[in-house]
């Protein structure tokens, strides 16, 4: 049975495009995607990622991989104190209280086959170069996050070896993100809005582990949607 | 069929004749003789190797042991992969017994898991058993959301998942294949599983091995052999008319026939793991 999410994108207004949801839905009701539509969202994410300048490239062998470049998306503690977010696209952050310790963090958003879904990736290193722990990880995920992860095994994170590099990184594992993407979907089918099924993934999941979506990302997506502009760039 | 069932058997007991020697920079009491073990093919080396860690503690202080891991000819060693894996990937073209060096790493911090001599950009970190088991356990839901959208392994019970882990640890062919054999099984209308489980791992390029989806049958109703998938993933391994064969297609140590069914090799030559984990390795040169 072919998979039942495929996307196309129409042309918005000049300098805009979404991504309009078809949707053949088979008996089993299930939502994967496939590895053409995760790399079609994969660029609209890139195109509109270059627009925040916030980081994210399309890294090549077999087009599977998005991470962000050198120095991106660094966190600064890894201890339960919130941080105020960084609106800064590069560069270091730094923080008061806590260990203090700066850590630079890289995000990679793979393709699982075996899932239909995406799956995301990361390494946290200090800036001497030490890789964090398990524990320390798990330490910097907020403890609301932490209570429900830690229940299911299967849910967590785990230190896995990455498919291309071959190297260890941690993961969030994607046996379970079906299930959460599931009403997002539904839900978008039922008001005919339009979906970038990696970009909602992303700001589910990316959150858990220290990565913000910005919420530009959504008036990229829904151009009509932001107040004010009458013509798009 | 009865030769069938020996095939299964002749998989989960292939055993590897291996010698232990202890890093030539670690620091010991006194001189460690080499420790000889006979590894089972489709376990892990964390699992298999305390009988191997004692020894070699024998001749070492306690408060200078950090973890270990094994490395072959300066590999480190990825202890998640199965034992056959590394072998028939590394070693199989050299002379038995297989040797590996136990490096302990020694530095002043006790028993922390970043130490400065663990290769932690090369290898996974096994702290217990129970990362093994999850590691396992991981595998065999994948393979399953491979070839039964995972509806096999979510309908069986947590009891009958420990079953299937116990019996690897435990080195017990009949109480794993109780559990695991309604993991071979699929309808009969169908002409296989929906997706084959399987990956090509070989030591040429960087990529650590390659996964895929792949159907045992065509649409149009031909059954995919060994030689059909190797085409679509990895051309390369396969020789041209007339050329020279230049690498091997080994699972568990041997050559199959590129014309064997996909779907009887996922069947019976998978790894508890329930992928079918193949090495293409460059051909011996003599």
């Amino acid at each position: 049975m072919k998979p039942i999410f495929s996307c196309s994108d129409r042309g918005g207004g000049p300098g805009s495009e979404y991504l309009d949801l078809f949707m053949m839905l088979p008996a089993e009701m299930s939502w994967m995607l496939d590895e053409q539509s995760f790399c079609h969202c994969c660029q609209l994410l890139l195109q509109w990622s270059q627009q925040l300048k916030d980081g994210w490239s399309w890294e090549g062998v077999q087009a599977l991989c998005v991470a962000p470049e050198d120095g991106d998306s660094v966190r600064g503690d890894i201890d339960d104190d919130d941080d105020d977010d960084d609106d800064d696209d590069d560069g270091v952050c730094t923080v008061s209280g806590g260990s203090g310790q700066v850590l630079q963090y890289e995000y990679h958003i793979l393709f699982s086959c075996s899932y239909g879904t995406p799956v995301l990736y990361f390494r946290a290193v200090t800036l001497e170069g030490r890789s964090l722990s398990l524990e320390e990880v798990w330490s910097s995920v907020h403890q609301n996050f932490r209570l429900r992860l830690q229940q299911s095994p299967l849910n967590t994170i785990t230190l896995q070896e990455h498919p291309l590099l071959g190297q260890p990184f941690f993961m969030l594992h994607p046996c379970r993100t079906e299930e959460f993407m599931r009403p997002v979907l539904q839900a978008a089918q039922n008001q005919h809005r339009p979906v970038n099924y990696v970009l909602s993934w992303l700001s589910v999941v990316g959150p858990l582990v220290g990565l913000e979506v910005p919420l530009k990302y959504s008036t990229l997506l829904h151009p009509a949607a932001s107040l004010g502009s009458t013509e798009p760039d | 069929m009865a030769d069938d069932k020996d095939v299964l058997r002749d998989v989960w007991f292939g055993r590897i004749p291996t010698c232990f020697t202890l890093n030539q920079d670690e620091v010991t009491e006194r001189e460690a003789e080499p420790y000889y073990l006979l590894l089972p093919r489709v376990s892990y080396l964390p699992l298999v190797t305390d009988k191997v860690k004692k020894h070699f503690l024998k001749v070492m202080k306690a408060e200078d042991v950090e973890e270990m891991w094994l490395e072959y000819e300066g590999t480190p060693l990825k202890w998640h992969y199965p034992i056959g894996v590394l072998f028939d990937l590394h070693a199989s073209n050299t002379v038995l017994p297989w040797s590996i060096t136990v490096n302990e790493c020694w530095t002043q911090i006790r028993l922390h898991i970043n130490d400065n001599n663990f290769p932690d950009r090369d290898l996974l970190h096994c702290t217990s058993n129970s990362v093994i088991e999850a590691h396992f356990m991981s595998s065999i839901k994948e393979a399953d959301a491979l070839k039964h959208k995972s509806q096999v392994v979510n309908d069986m019970q947590k009891k009958d998942h420990k079953q299937l882990w116990m019996g690897l640890q435990n080195d017990k062919f009949d109480q794993f294949w109780a559990i695991n054999r309604k993991l071979m099984e699929y309808p009969t209308e169908e002409g296989g599983f929906r997706y084959i489980p399987f990956r090509i791992y070989q030591t040429m390029s960087d990529r650590p091995f390659i996964q895929k989806l792949f159907r045992p049958v065509s649409p149009e109703g031909n059954v995919h052999t060994l030689g059909d998938l190797l085409k679509e993933m990895y051309p390369a391994a396969l020789p041209n008319d007339g050329e020279q064969k230049r690498y091997q297609v080994v699972i568990h140590g041997i050559e199959p026939l590129l014309e064997t069914p996909l779907q009887w090799l996922s069947e019976h030559l998978s790894h508890p793991d329930n992928f079918l984990h193949i090495c293409v390795i460059p051909t011996p040169t003599d």
